[in-house]
């Protein structure tokens, strides 16, 4: 009980406390000064949010990013911890500057990405455009609701590789070399061995993975904010966090910025449990 | 081609790839980099150039001789490395428990403890803030007590997986000769685990560090504030010194960059001994 | 099956909650339930745990978004203070411009207020209809005396349901800034006058292959368009702020939006207004942008970034009625609801008012709001140009549900230039939601 204890009352105290109370506020037209003359509204919020266009929208926004982001950090990053599971010369070297991404600070290189394809004048469309000629005006990027949506997915996918390869390069090295060795022996070339030794054994580290990089997929909020300026154009392009934000700091309605972030905790609560589901019964 | 130019020759191929790869990867570093040697004039001229035109060090002599900077680093430092030290002790106490210790309703109340991991702070935020105004927690203590409270949850996924995978014969042992489950925690389990715990910090140490909504409500005296409340302040309302902002988060970078360089060896390893189990 | 037990498990976890809760709570508060004892506390709680104590000599806690230069100036001001007022100390506490409303709002939640705060004109009848901020009118002594001196514009945004909750302390306004070699090679000596002009010069001044334009706004958020907008002569809401139908979508609005709309299409008004492009500033010292709208920042900036650049101010060019106008900015200063030193702050509210304290914080570039010191030696001469305008300008619609009713007219403005709407369809479905929003 010793051992539980500290972390219980931490947990606690400031967590679960805070969320009952985000609880309480989600099923109230709440007024931050005087709590006590919030009206009580029932499901009233949750019933908004859900009827609410923009809401859909930014459902929709997230669950693409995550979906795109996953899969490609999967991909690139499987493929990067295998390269550099290899013996090759300056491997600590490549280890570091793939993770330096990770610890970049967001405000920063949103900005830069913001830079790069700036719509006048950018490096993006300087290249697409007067060196590859493959479209044939400058593209404003962050005047449409789609385009506005590959920066940030790009952002987010150079940003994430480095940690899903250093994750796959831990799994990789846990695989005996054993069983590679004895697969040679029996002629079995490297895209043989890649689909019968490696993915099988990658499992646990694949579903580790999805369950983190969803959570913090349908997470995402600073580069939504920064990139959209809060769902420009038209709200077209927030996040489930941008909205929940601007619900609650930008326009005061505090029981629906609650009532916003209940709804996605839900759904990611539901989601990782099937995953961890998954993850059993890989690993079993 | 014999077998041996053969693998040379695959070494050279996935070589250019790494380096390819590399290239795109580091290319916003890279701008990152120039822009805090760039003039205030020509932060973001267009068309942007690989390489400028002049090089100045004005941003890092205008940011780190801010007044309170080195204040701000060394609160920065304080709040992230006892906020690691709690987290550790804590997570690893926790994933103790829910490795080794059998109890009713041990799944559940560690699901609910994953629940953690999984709510987006800002949505704790004024709840927090309550509960920090009750307590009197705005300062130091404050921000370590929630930045402890925000990473228990993974960092205990995490741990206990590392514990489950170490070896039970070694703990019988101690158990016969008369050992508590204290000294089998601190003796055995941790000892063994230390590439798991390596993991721990480089995640709690980086959060720590760069954690920024929460400082800017919690923190009300300016000689308390840690590095990412410093940097957001050279941004005012109407003038962003960005060559400063970029040479001020190059340097904060450094200190994350150590840890990380520190502790990657066992990082490498640490994560493969999580085995990774629901 | 299993969800039982979970809700078992979580109902005993709040339970224990409870016991540590009541464990580790200071003795002061009662032993309750955990949600109730954490979600009633700040509620309840009444103790003020400030170092300072409560009697004689009061520190007051004022919080700004000042940049670097402003701040250093307002330490001078708080010591004119400080000295004029013993037994009063003010602790200043600066807060980066975006994360600032946060971190007031997570502070006004739970009571832990700053006493008095600048806050930006457009967020007063916000905060004012939470129950915020303390009501000055009748409560802080001399306090018609002191707006009789203010100019109205900066004025009225302080006003919500007939009373006063701030008080103007720093005012700007956007005028038109035109670059003169730009002008100069197209063979132009001045600036347009009227909208009429200003249209053809902006046409004139645009190169399609130089990708050079005659106008750009920094966006399509109200503030860009609102110096257009209100020289053309329009109109938000009416005077009472109950309807915007027959405003917003009124035939001077539409004239308004019109003919931005036009420059856009004939590729005269750059796009980087929908984002995502070369920023107005930068643009317009380099010759990119001809024209831009901006307010007296500028100056600064240009001193910092563009060192040989010359800035060129004039008015907005006047409408079809004869008469220039633009959009009231600037900051408001009030005093907390919920501060314990009601007295102490409102003083020190006052005193940001009085001339001294204006003329010190002017010589920083913050447009003093008193009248009286229009043309004032002490003033920057470039003041002028902004004092002139401030004469006609106007303050976007003083209520609660602005930043929405921003919101609408930011969409439809940027349905028009997108060609989903024309300016009036789009007008009238901006009508409609701001009707909604003033609750009609």
């Amino acid at each position: 009980m010793i051992f539980l204890l500290p972390g219980l009352i931490l947990f606690a105290l400031f967590f679960l406390g805070p969320m009952a109370y985000s609880l309480r506020i989600s099923f109230f037209e709440w007024k931050i000064v005087h709590p006590e003359r919030s009206i009580f509204v029932g499901f009233e919020n949750y019933q908004h949010a859900l009827s609410d266009p923009i809401f859909q929208r930014a459902v929709l926004n997230t669950l693409a990013y995550t979906v795109i982001t996953v899969v490609v950090k999967m991909i690139l990053g499987l493929s990067v911890a295998l390269l550099l599971n290899q013996q090759l010369p300056g491997r600590t070297f490549f280890r570091v500057a793939y993770y330096l991404p990770v610890i970049t600070s967001w405000v920063i290189v949103s900005l830069l990405f913001e830079y790069m394809f700036n719509g006048q004048a950018g490096l993006v469309n300087y290249i697409l455009k007067d060196f590859l000629h493959l479209i044939p005006k400058d593209i404003l990027w962050f005047a449409d609701e789609y385009l506005t949506l590959v920066p940030i997915i790009l952002l987010d996918i150079w940003k994430g590789i480095g940690w899903a390869a250093i994750i796959f390069l831990a799994g990789l090295q846990a695989i005996p070399a054993e069983l590679y060795e004895a697969a040679r022996v029996d002629g079995a070339d490297s895209t043989t061995q890649l689909r019968y030794i490696t993915w099988p054994l990658l499992g646990p580290t694949t579903v580790f993975l999805v369950v983190v990089l969803v959570i913090g997929g349908l997470n995402a909020y600073v580069p939504f904010q920064l990139m959209t300026n809060g769902g420009d154009p038209l709200d077209l392009t927030h996040s489930v966090l941008t909205l929940m934000y601007e619900a609650t700091f930008g326009r005061l309605d505090f029981g629906y910025g609650a009532a916003i972030s209940y709804l996605l905790t839900g759904f990611v609560f539901v989601i990782s449990l099937i995953e961890l589901r998954l993850m059993r019964q890989r690993a079993d | 081609m014999n077998r041996k130019s053969q693998r040379n020759f695959d070494k050279v191929v996935k070589l250019t790839v790494l380096a390819l790869g590399l290239g795109l990867v580091l290319l916003p570093i890279w701008y990152m980099i120039i822009t805090s040697f760039k003039p205030q004039t020509m932060i973001f001229e267009l068309p942007p150039r690989l390489w400028p035109q002049v090089w100045t060090l004005k941003n890092y002599i205008a940011a780190l001789g801010k007044d309170k900077f080195g204040l701000y680093f060394l609160n920065s430092a304080k709040v992230a490395v006892i906020s690691t030290l709690l987290t550790v002790l804590i997570s690893s106490m926790l994933a103790f428990v829910f490795a080794r210790l059998r109890f009713r309703g041990k799944e559940t109340l560690f699901y609910i403890f994953l629940l953690g991991m999984m709510v987006p702070p800002v949505m704790l935020i004024i709840p927090q803030f309550i509960v920090a105004k009750w307590l009197n927690l705005f300062n130091h203590t404050g921000l370590i007590l929630v930045y402890t409270a925000m990473n228990i949850s993974m960092q205990t996924f995490l741990l206990r997986g590392v514990f489950e995978n170490v070896p039970r014969d070694l703990e019988e042992a101690a158990l016969i000769d008369g050992g508590s489950p204290w000294t089998i925690f601190w003796r055995i389990i941790l000892p063994l685990s230390w590439p798991g715990i390596s993991v721990v910090i480089i995640n709690t140490f980086l959060y720590s560090w760069e954690e920024f909504a929460w400082a800017n409500v919690a923190i009300k005296n300016s000689s308390q504030r840690t590095l990412p409340i410093a940097i957001a302040l050279f941004q005012s309302e109407h003038l962003t010194e960005w060559g400063q902002v970029f040479a001020a988060s190059l340097v904060a970078l450094v200190p994350v960059l150590i840890i990380f360089i520190i502790f990657q060896r066992h990082f490498v390893q640490g994560i493969s001994t999580t085995g990774l189990k629901g | 099956m299993k969800s039982n037990r979970i809700a078992i498990l979580i109902f005993s976890l709040i339970i224990i909650t409870a016991t540590i809760l009541a464990a580790c709570a200071p003795a002061a508060t009662p032993t309750e339930s955990p949600a109730v004892a954490v979600t009633e506390a700040p509620v309840v709680a009444t103790e003020a745990p400030t170092e300072a104590p409560v009697v004689e000599p009061v520190t007051l806690q004022y919080w700004h978004t000042h940049s670097d230069a402003e701040a250093a100036q307002l330490d001078q001001v708080i010591a004119a203070f400080e000295a004029a007022n013993p037994g009063i100390k003010v602790e200043s506490t600066r807060y980066a411009y975006s994360d600032y409303k946060t971190a007031l709002l997570t502070a006004i939640s739970s009571g832990a207020v700053p006493d008095a705060a600048r806050l930006d004109i457009a967020w007063v009848s916000e905060f004012a209809d939470q129950g915020a901020l303390t009501q000055l009118d009748g409560n802080l002594p001399d306090f018609e005396a002191i707006i009789a001196d203010t100019f109205p514009g900066p004025l009225s945004t302080n006003v919500w349901q007939d009373h006063y909750y701030g008080m103007p302390l720093d005012t700007n306004t956007q005028v038109l800034l035109w670059n003169k070699s730009v002008f100069e090679a197209a063979g132009l000596t001045a600036a347009p006058t009227t909208m009429e002009e200003f249209a053809a010069v902006t046409c004139q001044l645009t190169d399609a292959a130089k990708k050079t334009y005659g106008y750009a706004e920094g966006g399509t958020y109200f503030w860009a368009p609102a110096p257009v907008f209100y020289a053309m002569g329009g109109k938000i809401t009416d005077e009472k702020i109950t309807t915007a139908t027959g405003y917003v979508n009124g035939a001077d609005s539409v004239a308004a939006f019109t003919m931005l709309k036009d420059l856009y299409d004939q590729g005269c008004l750059s796009p980087n207004l929908l984002g995502g492009g070369i920023a107005t500033d930068a643009g317009h010292a380099e010759g990119t942008y001809a024209m831009i709208i901006d307010g007296p920042w500028m100056v600064d900036i240009y001193k910092g970034n563009y060192p040989n650049f010359e800035v060129n101010f004039a008015p907005v060019p006047s409408g079809p009625q004869g008469t220039t106008s633009s959009v009231v900015g600037g900051e408001d200063v009030v005093v907390l609801a919920d501060s314990k030193n009601q007295e102490a702050a409102m003083k020190w509210a006052a005193y940001l008012l009085s001339p001294d304290a204006q003329k010190m914080m002017a010589s920083v570039g913050q447009m003093p709001t008193l009248a009286s010191l229009v043309g004032d030696p002490a003033m920057p001469a470039y003041f002028a140009v902004f004092q002139e305008q401030l004469k006609t300008a106007q303050a976007r619609v003083p209520h609660p549900k602005w930043s929405d009713m921003d919101n609408a007219i930011n969409n439809a403005y940027q349905r028009m230039l997108k060609g989903d709407q024309t300016p009036q369809e789009a007008l009238d479905q901006a009508a409609t939601e701001i009707d909604a929003l003033l609750g009609k």
